[in-house]
């Protein structure tokens, strides 16, 4: 009896099936899938977590005095302060929200433009795509922050800009990856078949090519929001993002540069300063690489059958 | 690859071009002292205002003389700037790159030759937490840990001493890089000195960059280990050391050739390393441009890093060529 | 007949996920010297299996389970076989490529494309007939020595003839205690009583772990810029490879061991495949369908070739192939397979005239005749899927003949006539 219920499942489901259940026998794939989830639960829960002040600013970190030294954690800041009193905790909580926002913004944005392009540069190839990829390849020959940190300068600081340049620079990356993708797709028979059989090309590029190749691209896409959010507190840590009080957690590393040493009977008395953002950031992108890499581990087709 | 470099130095030349007139200025002239009231007349003298296509050519060839303007950064022009500050990165990148190349193929190899046996899920742990652990933390917690709680590995490329000596008119700078120069003037407490600098860098590069290489390694591995000349070299007797020699050879050819790009990123990654270890390189040059708008020196160093990233694309793709058998240069 | 190899009973499992396939069912294979033995089948009844089993060279994620393989050409009293089916892999190491050799499908991809030509035949040497190269070599610094007296010259002959020497020594000692071993292991292989069995399992463990003592020459041979000694050696290999390849009828074999595979036509490559399974004069040669993948001239070639191999170089072939066809030109005795099971074995003659098990009478009944103008008759059903095989005797859902008792109980193999064995339970009834 088993036979049968297997066969009238639908091949699509067997094989989702399949997928979710390689996808969480890794131990890792768990572990990013409860990080990520844990601070979606943090983003989303914030105002009740850390309730903002001033409801119309939620994102300014409440401080309360305005000496420069950090405040180790106390009953009132649990995790301490940054220099002129911020509190971390709120900045954490807020900071979340914060990553999010760039994260996805950029990404889907990245995506999209990337695909387009890619799709078209791959479907139709001749001259379009030669075109496409030039363009593509110059964007591979600059370097990536350098060139960040010289876009926000040019067009003023925060952090609006950083995800405006962010996502100017980060789409090369999935119109290759469409793109090879694609050409691999083009030539297999089924596309010649769906030609013979009159569909029009972008029905073809949305049923066929897409549902084919857009894994690949969904596994770069969850790696790179760990990335980029990387980037984007690089970008803050060096000055270039929001001003100093606004929660976000490149920018709390930023204010801290000058407590990383404390005085010399005491060397590690601002610790909190250092660690505690800079660990949630680190655990935040933790989560998106594991959640990427067990995506590939999965639905990577060479590594798919046991 | 010319192309490119057009396509770049058309980017650059728009970041430009974004900035105010007023800014500008600093391209083209030679001190940091002007008064306010003589920026409307150099921004009338060097043309700031013409078309852009003029300006864009005018500063083409101010490049290829040679002339980059002045940096208030570094208080000297551009390219005196850069003499001085390069060969600190320099240094740090060239001794870090071998270093990061290596262990990340050990690595990888043992993963994969292991797959699914616990050092193969220990590298991937390792390799998962450097690729995701943001450059200024890694490098602020070992600071504060070596540093702070231990006392040694200061941050800096030399102490007091031995910049005395580097900078003491006996010492000859053959090659401007100071371990080897210190070893070239026999000067070992210098050469100590530099290397004992270079030591928590690089352990912060290495932990954090090998991440890539590592991955490449096994997956490339792994896929080698599946072709059919490994069946055929274990039809022949062969034991698990010859076996893992054949699929390594194939594995290491794309890996090898990302040890060019790798160097590239390195350099280009300098800005916040950098500035944490507070080593006087273009790196930290960069970064406090940034912060003073010091746009001469910004745009140099996008330039230069460009024009060095095309390069090393092209080395990679030449090196590919070469080493694969299969492939014969056009 | 001398027996060279046999196996009894294989079972051979695959652990995958959707399943366990149970790819072979209890093949039973003999293999005699001097005859060609085809092994023929559709694609996927387990031919492949069967001897990667022998050769204990199945992929991940395969398992011999049960049955015996047994080697008859290792012991004095060529009667006895040798069991290898718990021997150590570095045994079996010593075996692969030395006494018996295997050549596959694609020979293109059989190659590796970073290694020369010489390098790759070179290595069937290095591996098995090291210290005669070694022992080659020495001699011919010898000569050399004398010959040329100029000082610098000579010494590093000296050196290099010093190395080789140690090395050999090494070499052999290694190979003396590893050949005790094997020798004692040989003599406990009947005997069953537990202080024999628990020997035996001692000695395996110390033979797998056996290793050639690393001394300072073995650690010399590895160092990047200190091996450039070792080239010597290479040099003797590559005068052994080159007779090699003139004996295969290479063309241009003086420079072939520079060249690299791609550079080769699929026609040579697979010669070159060829000549790695024969450099060390193996017993048994198995091909697995060398000849699916080339072009029908291709195949006329090789298989002139190897013919032309059975006569002067090697005398015993397992030649594996779906095609009826190379089965009647080349076999002298051939096994039917179907699904895991094997069904018929005879020689070749007699399974063309008098085949005896349905599946083989369907099979030969498929093959297009000449002067048949009829419809082409094909056996109904389709290939089973061996995570859930039939039960019984596999073949009994397509089968015409089926009866009641076939799906309870797999056949016994019957030798319905001298040495005509067929496994169906049409032939068991007439027995009793």
């Amino acid at each position: 009896m088993a036979d049968l219920r297997e066969q009238t499942q639908h091949p699509r489901y067997k094989e989702f099936l399949f997928s979710a259940k390689r996808f969480l026998k890794n131990p890792l794939t768990i572990i990013g899938l409860v990080i990520i989830l844990g601070f979606a639960v943090v983003a989303i829960m914030a105002p009740m977590l850390a309730p903002p002040e001033n409801p119309e600013q939620p994102f300014k970190i409440p401080h309360t005095g305005w000496r420069s030294e950090p405040s180790p954690p106390s009953k009132v800041h649990p995790l301490g302060t940054l220099p002129q009193q911020y509190d971390i905790l709120y900045g954490i909580i807020w900071g979340t929200r914060s990553a999010f926002r760039i994260g996805f913004l950029v990404v889907l944005a990245n995506m999209l433009i990337g695909i387009i392009l890619g799709a078209i540069a791959g479907y139709f190839g001749g001259v379009i795509d030669e075109i496409i990829m030039r363009i593509t390849d110059m964007f591979y020959a600059i370097p990536y922050l350098v060139m960040a940190m010289a876009l926000v300068i040019a067009i003023g600081r925060g952090l609006k800009s950083i995800i405006i340049v962010l996502t100017i620079l980060g789409w090369p990356t999935y119109t290759r990856i469409l793109r090879s993708e694609i050409l691999v797709v083009r030539e297999k028979d089924f596309i010649q078949a769906a030609r013979a059989s009159g569909a029009s090309h972008l029905r073809i590029i949305f049923q066929h090519v897409l549902t084919n190749t857009i894994y690949s691209v969904l596994i770069v896409a969850s790696m790179n929001i760990g990335i980029t959010v990387l980037y984007a507190a690089a970008l803050s840590f060096l000055g270039l993002g929001a001003d100093t009080g606004y929660a976000d957690w490149g920018q709390m590393v930023s204010t801290c540069r000058n407590y990383i040493v404390g005085p010399a009977d005491n060397r590690l008395a601002y610790w909190y300063v250092v660690f505690t953002p800079g660990f949630v950031l680190a655990l935040f992108v933790l989560g998106w690489n594991l959640l990427g890499d067990a995506a590939r581990d999965v639905f990577d087709p060479k590594l798919r059958r046991r | 690859m010319i192309l490119v470099l057009f396509g770049v130095s058309l980017m650059i030349f728009g970041i430009m071009m974004l900035f105010p007139p007023g800014m500008r200025v600093a391209i083209f002239v030679q001190t940091d002292k002007i008064k306010p009231g003589q920026i409307d007349a150099l921004i009338a003298r060097y043309g700031l205002d013409d078309p852009a296509p003029v300006q864009y050519v005018r500063w083409i060839k101010s490049v290829f003389q040679g002339d980059f303007g002045y940096s208030i950064t570094a208080q000297a022009p551009v390219i005196e700037g850069f003499k001085r500050f390069f060969p600190i990165t320099l240094e740090l990148v060239l001794f870090a790159t071998p270093l990061i190349i290596l262990v990340g193929i050990r690595l990888g190899t043992l993963g994969a030759v292991h797959k699914d046996k616990p050092i193969d899920h220990g590298t991937r742990v390792f390799a998962i937490i450097g690729y995701s652990l943001p450059t200024f933390w890694l490098g602020l917690l070992l600071l504060m840990i070596f540093y702070g709680y231990f006392g040694i590995f200061p941050p800096g490329y030399l102490s007091i001493k031995g910049k005395d000596i580097l900078f003491s008119p006996e010492f000859k700078r053959y090659t401007r890089l100071i371990t080897i120069d210190a070893i070239l003037n026999w000067r070992w407490y210098l050469f100590w000195d530099a290397l004992y600098h270079l030591i928590l860098p690089t352990i912060n590069l290495v932990m954090l960059q090998s991440a890539l290489i590592l991955r490449l390694t096994r997956s490339s591995m792994l896929e080698s280990l599946g072709q059919d000349y490994i069946r055929t070299a274990l039809a022949k007797g062969a034991d698990r050391r010859t076996v893992n020699k054949h699929a390594r050879r194939n594995a290491l050819l794309p890996v090898v050739t990302i040890a060019g790009i790798i160097f590239a990123s390195l350099l280009a990654g300098m800005v916040i390393t950098e500035t944490i270890f507070n080593r006087q390189g273009i790196g930290l040059w960069m970064a406090r441009a940034a912060i003073l708008l010091d746009v001469p020196a910004i745009m140099f160093n996008v330039l230069f890093l460009g024009v060095v990233f095309a390069i090393a694309n092209l080395i990679v793709d030449i090196l590919y060529a070469y080493i694969d058998p299969r492939i014969h240069l056009a | 007949m001398q027996t060279l190899v046999k196996s009894e009973e294989l079972y051979t499992n695959f652990y995958t996920f959707e399943g366990v396939v149970k790819a072979l069912n209890g093949v039973s294979v003999v293999v005699n010297q001097g005859e060609t033995y085809g092994l023929v089948g559709e694609s996927g009844c387990g031919k492949s299996v069967t001897v990667r089993s022998m050769m204990r060279i199945v992929q991940e994620p395969g398992k011999i389970v049960d049955g015996k393989i047994l080697l008859f050409f290792k012991q004095e009293d060529r009667s006895k076989g040798i069991n290898i089916i718990e021997r150590s892999e570095a045994f079996m190491q010593s075996i692969r490529g030395n006494d018996i050799s295997m050549i596959f499908q694609e020979a293109s991809t059989s190659l590796n494309p970073v290694f020369t030509i010489g390098e790759q035949v070179g290595e069937s040497f290095l591996f098995h007939r090291l210290s005669q190269m070694l022992k080659e070599t020495v001699g011919e610094l010898d000569e050399e020595i004398q010959r040329n007296r100029f000082f610098l010259v000579q010494g590093w002959k000296l050196l290099q003839r010093a190395l080789f020497r140690a090395e050999f020594k090494n070499l052999e000692a290694y190979q003396d205690k590893v050949q005790s071993l094997d020798n004692r292991l040989s003599e406990l292989e009947e005997k069953t009583d537990n202080r024999s069995i628990t020997e035996k399992i001692l000695l395996q463990r110390r033979r797998e772990r056996l290793r050639k003592k690393k001394t300072w020459i073995e650690i010399l041979k590895r160092i990047p810029f200190l091996r450039r000694y070792y080239r010597r050696l290479k040099k003797t290999i590559r005068k052994h490879v080159v007779e090699l390849l003139k004996q295969l009828g290479v063309p241009s074999a003086e420079n072939m061991p520079d060249r690299y595979p791609h550079e080769l036509s699929g026609g040579m490559q697979q010669r070159i495949v060829i000549a790695i399974a024969l450099a060390c004069h193996p017993y048994l040669l198995i091909a697995d369908e060398p000849t699916s993948n080339l072009d029908v001239t291709i195949q006329a070639q090789i298989m002139e070739l190897i013919k032309t191999l059975k006569k002067t170089t090697i005398a015993s072939v397992l030649f594996i192939t779906h095609d009826f066809g190379l089965v009647a030109e080349i076999c002298d005795r051939a096994t039917v397979m179907y699904a895991g099971d094997v069904c018929e074995t005879a020689d070749v003659k007699t399974i063309f005239r008098h085949p005896l098990h349905p599946y083989t009478k369907g099979l030969l009944q498929s093959v297009p005749k000449a002067e048949q103008v009829e419809r082409l008759s094909t056996i109904p059903g389709i290939v089973p899927n061996l995570i859930d095989p039939p039960s019984g005797c596999r073949f009994h859902p397509r089968c015409p003949y089926a009866m009641d008792i076939c799906p309870e109980e797999k056949p016994p193999t019957i030798e319905h006539s001298p040495e005509h064995y067929v496994a169906c339970y049409l032939y068991v009834d007439k027995e009793r």
